[in-house]
């Protein structure tokens, strides 16, 4: 076949390949194979990935009995999964309809599908963004106690709520640095005792004026 | 992946170089080069220029070379000692211009072994026999004659094998006709072998053994064997058989002795230089004989570069006296090539060859030692003495630019030009330098003047088809014409007969001997007498477009008519055809006139609608469409251009005649599409973009031949080159307009209109990729950096055994004041160089550095600004420190920016065993807005810091085999981590993200991982394959590039699976834990790629040299060889480059007997890597292969080379 233009008929013939390609990849089913940059083709479902050059050979692929063995396999692992969702969502539905003020969301079924996923992203959100948001509020009642919980949503009680939200990022913040702080002193040679005291490792060269993270940490706590 | 190699720029070191008579007869005179794996044909032209005639790549070592003639043959042949095992003679085809192999014979395995011949070579002078000889044991006569119909014939081999012995030179004997003897510098090491003491080894002798070759018997035998100095290095025969007393000379340390049998010895002390340490001896590194007929001599150079003269004083057989005299002093070269013509090439061993006049042979008197005054003192015997001059006997009139050795290379964009630049380290000691090289042919610009106002358009006329050269250049203005006639000088002139208040639209010379002016109004036309005769537009239609050659005129008028004259046999324009296009008329061509016709067929019409139409110019069919093509936009200008007909030649290629048709567009495009001869029908088009304007082209004439002119945004030539179409740019500012320029001064010139300028040049050096500009230095290059913002480059240079350069001035000065000629002398300290002054007496690029003793170490870092060339800041290590590593660093919240960190070694030492006084690593701050250099602080380390990087703003250090992370302290680098685990030496550090990739001198890579909450660096994979590295560089995060000593490039990579492994590893555990193997990581790396270049490749870097271009791997060798390592894109692709590759190599193996796969595979099984550099022999093989194998392919020749210059130009 010619890749060269021009009038051959090599241009029709690649064409038809390709078509005749397509149709082959048609009748698999898409999540389960994945076409490489290189223009070959890696099967998802058995285990170890096989590589095939072609879609012919991804076809043929497809019908092996290992293949279909690995398929059924995955089928049923996928359900026992899906089935296990359904138990945490049933579950976390019940503890969210409890506390639920009424307010529906239209996020309410996307996170019914997700429940874990959406409370973390919802947990990163508030820390990173510094205040908890309106709904991450409601379900911060759930989840941290907080004695005014019980009554009313009345306006000091909204404003208590933000302090507490501040608070945990503050927490957590602060936790962080620290993380960061404690990280920095091991980079640059301190380790730990086993009563979490600092000290200088001896095959390490220090300043003459570094910080001691006995000190410094301690005042940071 | 797959990848396509392709060298950019061959070899340009010499190995070994001989001349002789290649072509036949006695007038010419060539030279034979081998360049590592090229064998070259040069030949000085006229002008005493180097003309390169040939170039073959013969894909194997080249290690030897030697010319023979048989007796009464006008003609040499070559013979080459190879590392295939095989002994090959060639013979150079003048009419093909190609080496024929007339011999090719086998005697032992493939490679460069101890034991196989092919490292020596000897021939007997008189042209009968030839001994090929290896290091050790092995040596092979072969007895060449002639047979009944005076072909070469070689015999079978004869051996004059001796085991246990090494081999360090060997030497035809001249003994006239009698039986051919073969002398050897052998030494016998069987009872050191033995001898456990160490006794016999320090008594072991080196013997000067005569081998005869019995013609009759058919059988070598030993005839003679004596004792010789050990020092003894080199043999050189010395003429017989009548014109001298035979024997040879033995170059030994310190002397040169001649020796013959039945003859004492006749030794000479070869003298010294005044300078020179009493420890260091004197050695001969390269000799040469001339034979007149009433005299000989010999010139040896020793490894000073000093060049004595040899004469023997002899009766018939006896020598009387043996005298060395002091000649001239030039750059150390591998080999010297006297020749007839009086010229001597010496072939430098690194920085560029030179091509010497001799202005005399060294009759006057000078420093001269003699076999007669040789006197032996109780310390042996007394030394001659004398002090280097300038050059007296030779005279510089060329030279041939050699990058060897690249130390180092980076491709930045640093002038902000089109396509980047390629910055190489260059050379050795006093002639070291940085080029920095572009893509382009290089230029050499004649005359510049300035003209009266902008002009539009040039052209060159000739006033008789015959003559040689143009008589008048004609510049259009906007409203004006302006004529200038070329001569001694160019003056304008107004007798020409052009109409100069107009502007024109072309000049050309019509017929034998008119010319003609085409103007908006119309056609002028001066006849030879000086009749004019004017021909005028109808109306008031303007002409817009002319197209003409000799012959025939077409124009195009304002409106889409398009008028079409011819020149009838009386020397009259006639009109003959008319015809209406539907629009206007963009641009117009006529093809040149076929040799033997009357007028060419074709003529080319763009339009502004977007097509090119082919009209017929024929009588019978005049002004009928025969084809026509559509492009992507309008074409601005159209060039028929013309390759003749091909059967090898001075091209080397075979290919029919074609015609092409070019199209600048107006988009920057070049079209190019071939022109089918007959039917006039367009087929394989190919289209390059060139530049953001529109490509003008123009026809001029390069080595006789007809190119293409294109001029975009900067000027490209499209010329064929040893059979293949080359389109390649100019190092140029962009022009406007050009036309082709042949006077007495400058044969084969361009001239060319740019502003209100014209300029005159000419195109130098054909078929290079590259140009180059050369910043001298001062020691060798080690590395260098680049400062990253300010554009500025760092260079870390040291040599051995040197002074530096404060103690060499002064001595320097001391010597000129001796000599009384102190004001002359330069006083203040040079610059590393790069004021080289032509008239400095002792210019060190020539002379070379005084040399120290060998633990003296100098060394200097340098601030370079490499678009003023200038050197901003020089810092002179002190106490015998050399600089071996470089980087510039950032240090986490440290207040200085941008730090240059040096690894440096203190009294350094390799003999007898490795061992220092201290290393240190520099830390500097850059001053003065980075164009100086200041100290911080220096920490002394216990190795040598051959690798630093900079990481997680920190200092990575390899200090020997450690593998050490500093942070910046106030006094010193404070250490914060190491690993001792890496198994020699580290001699280079690449970080990405939180991985370490370290190189080790003898074990390839090692990836590590440096982890913050452990301070500690762990190795978690390495490599499993021991590979002493040359050159790394990092690909992605799992790939390395790697070079060894070997010659090979490899990539390895880390498997998807323990990549992901270690990165989602949150423990750390894995790493930590997890067991070795192999004693080494627990993870071993694969390897992707593997190809044997077949030279040391220096420096690795990924770099795109063309703009938008995809990124290739660039490798520079010591040889001074750059290539290019391109990835496949498409699975077509490397299946048929993998297919020509194959049929290649059965179809065409290569010259000097080494199999091409044998090659390539020479110490790994080369692995997903094509050969472009054999692939783009294709167009040389004779023409019926060429069918054959793309038959085979199911191409056409045609598609094979349009695929190989697409393929070129996807990496230059």
């Amino acid at each position: 076949m010619s890749v060269f233009g021009g009038d051959s008929w090599g241009r029709e013939a690649q064409y038809r390949k390709r078509r005749v390609d397509d149709l082959l990849l048609d009748t698999a089913d898409h999540s389960s194979y994945r076409k490489l940059p290189t223009g070959k083709y890696a099967c998802l479902v058995c285990p170890h990935n096989p590589v095939l050059d072609t879609p012919l050979m991804l076809s043929m692929h497809m019908k092996a009995s290992r293949h279909c063995a690995a398929e059924r396999k995955l089928k049923q692992r996928e359900e026992e999964r899906q089935n296990d969702m359904n138990k945490r969502i049933a579950l976390s539905l019940e503890s969210t309809s409890m506390t639920r003020t009424g307010n529906t969301s239209t996020k309410q079924t996307n996170l019914a599908a997700k429940p874990l996923i959406e409370r973390t992203r919802k947990a990163t959100l508030e820390v990173l963004n510094g205040y908890p948001e309106r709904g991450a509020a409601n379900n911060s009642q759930s989840r941290w106690p907080i004695p005014e919980r019980s009554s009313d949503l009345t306006n000091s009680t909204s404003v208590q709520m933000e302090g507490s939200g501040k608070d945990v990022v503050q927490l957590l913040s602060d936790h962080r640095e620290r993380r960061e702080r404690e990280l920095r002193f091991t980079s640059a040679g301190w380790k730990r005792d086993c009563h979490g005291g600092w000290f200088r490792d001896e095959n390490v060269e220090f300043d003459s004026d570094e910080e001691d993270p006995n000190v410094s940490l301690a005042i940071g706590e | 992946m797959y990848l396509y190699n392709l060298t950019l720029q061959q070899a340009t070191g010499i190995v070994c170089a001989i001349n002789g008579s290649f072509s036949g007869g006695n007038k010419s005179q060539e030279i034979v080069v081998a360049r590592g794996k090229v064998l070259e044909l040069l030949r000085p032209d006229e002008n005493g220029k180097i003309q390169t005639i040939l170039s073959v790549d013969v894909f194997g070592a080249i290690r030897s070379l030697a010319q023979f003639r048989l007796t009464g043959a006008q003609k040499d042949y070559i013979v080459v000692g190879s590392d295939s095992g095989r002994i090959v003679i060639l013979e150079y085809n003048k009419e093909k211009n190609v080496f024929d192999k007339i011999h090719q014979e086998t005697f032992g395995k493939s490679g460069s072994r101890r034991i196989v011949p092919g490292q020596y070579l000897a021939i007997d002078p008189k042209g009968r026999a030839v001994m090929i000889g290896a290091c050790e044991k092995q040596k092979l006569v072969y007895v060449l004659n002639r047979d009944t119909a005076a072909r070469l014939t070689i015999s079978s081999p004869l051996e004059a094998h001796k085991s246990h012995t090494i081999t360090y030179s060997i030497a035809g004997v001249d003994c006239g006709f009698d039986n051919p003897i073969f002398a050897a510098i052998e030494l016998d090491y069987s009872e050191a072998d033995q001898d456990s003491t160490g006794q016999a080894a320090n008594e072991a002798q080196k013997h000067l053994t005569f081998y005869e070759l019995d013609l009759g018997l058919n059988h070598v035998s030993r005839k003679w064997s004596e004792q010789v100095d050990n020092g003894a290095n080199m043999l050189v025969t010395v003429p017989g058989g009548g014109d001298g007393p035979s024997g040879v000379l033995v170059c030994a340390e310190n002397f040169v002795i001649y020796k013959n049998q039945g003859h004492p010895d006749v030794r000479a002390v070869i003298p010294r230089r005044a300078d020179l340490p009493a420890e260091r001896g004197v050695l001969i590194v390269s000799a040469t004989m001339h034979k007149q007929k009433s005299m000989f001599f010999f010139l040896l150079q020793t490894e000073y570069g000093d060049v004595f003269k040899v004469t023997l004083d002899h009766d018939n057989e006896r020598v009387t006296e043996l005298k060395i005299k002091y000649f001239d002093t030039i750059p150390v070269s591998s080999s010297m090539c006297v020749m007839k013509l009086g010229f001597l090439f010496a072939a430098s061993e690194f920085g560029n060859h030179a091509l010497y006049q001799f202005q005399a042979i060294g009759a006057d008197p000078d420093v001269e030692s003699s076999s007669a005054t040789l006197m032996e003192t109780d310390e042996g015997f007394q030394p001659v003495f004398f002090k280097p001059r300038g050059l007296k006997n030779l005279v510089r009139i060329d030279q041939v630019e050699s990058l060897m050795p690249i130390m180092d290379m980076k491709v930045v964009n640093l002038f902000e030009e089109e396509t980047p630049q390629i910055f190489t380290l260059c050379g050795r000691g006093p002639r070291s330098s940085l080029r920095i090289l572009r893509p382009g042919l290089a230029i050499s610009e004649m005359a510049v003047s300035q003209l009266p106002g902008v002009p539009s358009a040039v052209w060159t006329v000739k006033k008789n088809v015959n003559d040689e050269f143009d008589a008048y250049i004609v510049v259009s203005f906007a409203n004006a014409t302006l004529v200038l006639s070329i001569g001694e000088t160019v003056e304008e002139v107004s007798d020409s007969g052009f109409l100069d208040t107009t502007p024109s639209l072309a000049v050309s010379l019509i017929g034998d001997d008119s010319l003609m002016q085409v103007h908006p109004s119309g056609i002028r036309h001066i006849r030879e007498d000086g009749r004019i005769n004017e021909w005028r537009t109808p109306g008031k239609r303007t002409i817009v477009k002319v197209g003409s050659n000799r012959l025939q005129v077409v124009i195009a008028l304002s409106g889409g008519e398009i008028i079409y004259f011819e020149v009838d046999m009386t020397g009259q324009l006639m009109e003959v055809e008319k015809n209406e296009m539907s629009g206007d008329v963009a641009c117009l061509d006529i093809a040149p006139v076929p040799e033997g016709r009357q007028r060419s067929r074709f003529l080319a019409v763009g339009s502004y609608d977007n097509t090119i139409r082919i009209l017929s110019l024929d009588p019978d069919d005049c002004m009928q469409v025969l084809s026509l093509t559509s492009v992507s936009s309008p074409p601005e200008s159209l060039l028929f251009l013309e390759v003749q007909a091909s059967v090898g030649g001075e091209d080397g290629a075979d290919h029919p005649a074609s015609l092409f048709l070019n199209a600048g567009l107006q988009s920057g495009v070049l079209f190019r599409t071939v022109v089918d001869m007959v039917t006039g029908q367009l087929s394989d088009a190919r289209s390059r973009f060139l530049g953001l304007r529109a490509p003008k082209l123009f026809s001029v004439l390069v080595r006789g031949r007809r190119a293409m002119l294109c001029l975009s945004s900067r000027p490209w030539l499209g010329y064929v080159h040893q059979g293949h179409f080359l389109l390649t740019p100019l190092s140029y500012e962009t022009l406007e307009y050009a036309a082709s320029f042949s006077s007495d001064q400058c044969a084969e010139g361009v001239v060319a209109v740019a502003g209100d300028a014209l300029r005159v040049f000419t195109i130098e050096r054909l078929g290079e990729t590259f140009n180059e500009t050369a910043i001298p230095l001062r020691y060798t290059p080690r590395k260098f950096v680049f400062h990253p913002k300010k554009k500025l480059l760092v260079t870390i240079e040291s040599d051995q055994g040197a002074f530096p350069a404060e103690l060499r001035e002064s001595a320097k000065k001391e010597c000129f004041e001796a000599a009384g000629q102190g004001e002359n002398g330069k006083m203040e300290i040079e610059n590393g160089g790069d004021d080289e002054d032509k008239d400095d007496p002792l210019s060190d690029e020539q002379y070379g550095y005084p040399k120290a003793e060998a633990d003296k170490w100098v060394s200097c870092i340098r601030v370079l600004d490499p678009k003023s060339t200038e050197t901003t800041c020089l810092l002179e290590l002190q106490d015998n420190e050399a600089a071996f590593s470089i980087c510039t660093v950032n240090f986490h919240d440290k207040e200085y920016g941008t730090l240059l960190a040096v690894g440096t070694a203190k009294g350094l030492q390799f003999w007898p065993k490795r061992s220092l006084t201290a290393g240190y690593i520099h830390i500097y701050r850059f001053v003065k807005d980075g164009r100086s250099l200041e100290l911080l602080h220096k920490t002394q380390v216990d190795g040598i810091p051959l690798a630093l990087c900079q990481f997680q703003g920190r200092l990575l250090a390899g200090i020997g085999s450690v593998l050490r992370l500093y942070d910046l302290g106030k006094r010193r680098l404070l250490r914060k981590c190491e690993n001792k685990l890496f198994p020699n030496t580290i001699n280079s550090i690449h970080t990405y993200r939180d991985r370490i990739y370290v190189g080790d001198i003898q074990e390839s890579f090692h990836y590590c991982k440096y982890r913050r909450d452990e301070n500690q660096l762990y190795v978690f994979a390495d490599d499993s394959v021991p590979r002493w590295l040359t050159a790394a560089y990092h690909v992605d995060f799992d790939t390395m590039a790697g070079a060894d000593k070997f010659g090979n490039i490899y990539f390895v990579r880390l498997p998807q699976d323990v990549s992901d492994e270690i990165e989602e590893d949150p423990t750390g555990g894995k790493i930590k834990w997890e067991q070795g193997k192999l004693n080494g990581a627990p993870n071993k790396v694969e390897e992707i790629v593997q190809f044997h270049v077949g030279d040391v490749v220096t420096c690795l870097q990924k770099a795109s040299l063309i703009p938008g271009g995809v990124e290739c791997v660039m490798y520079g060798t010591v040889m001074g060889s750059l290539g290019a390592l391109l990835a496949f894109n498409s699975r077509d692709d490397v299946d048929f480059f993998s297919h020509l590759e194959m049929h290649m190599r059965q179809e065409h193996p290569p010259l000097c007997g080494r199999d091409h796969m044998a090659y390539r595979s020479a110490y790994f099984p080369v692995k997903d890597v094509i050969d472009g550099d054999l692939c783009e022999q294709y167009p040389t093989l004779p023409l019926d292969i060429q069918r054959k194998i793309a038959d085979e392919l199911d191409r056409t020749p045609g598609e094979i080379l349009k695929k190989l210059e697409e393929v070129r130009n996807k990496i230059v």
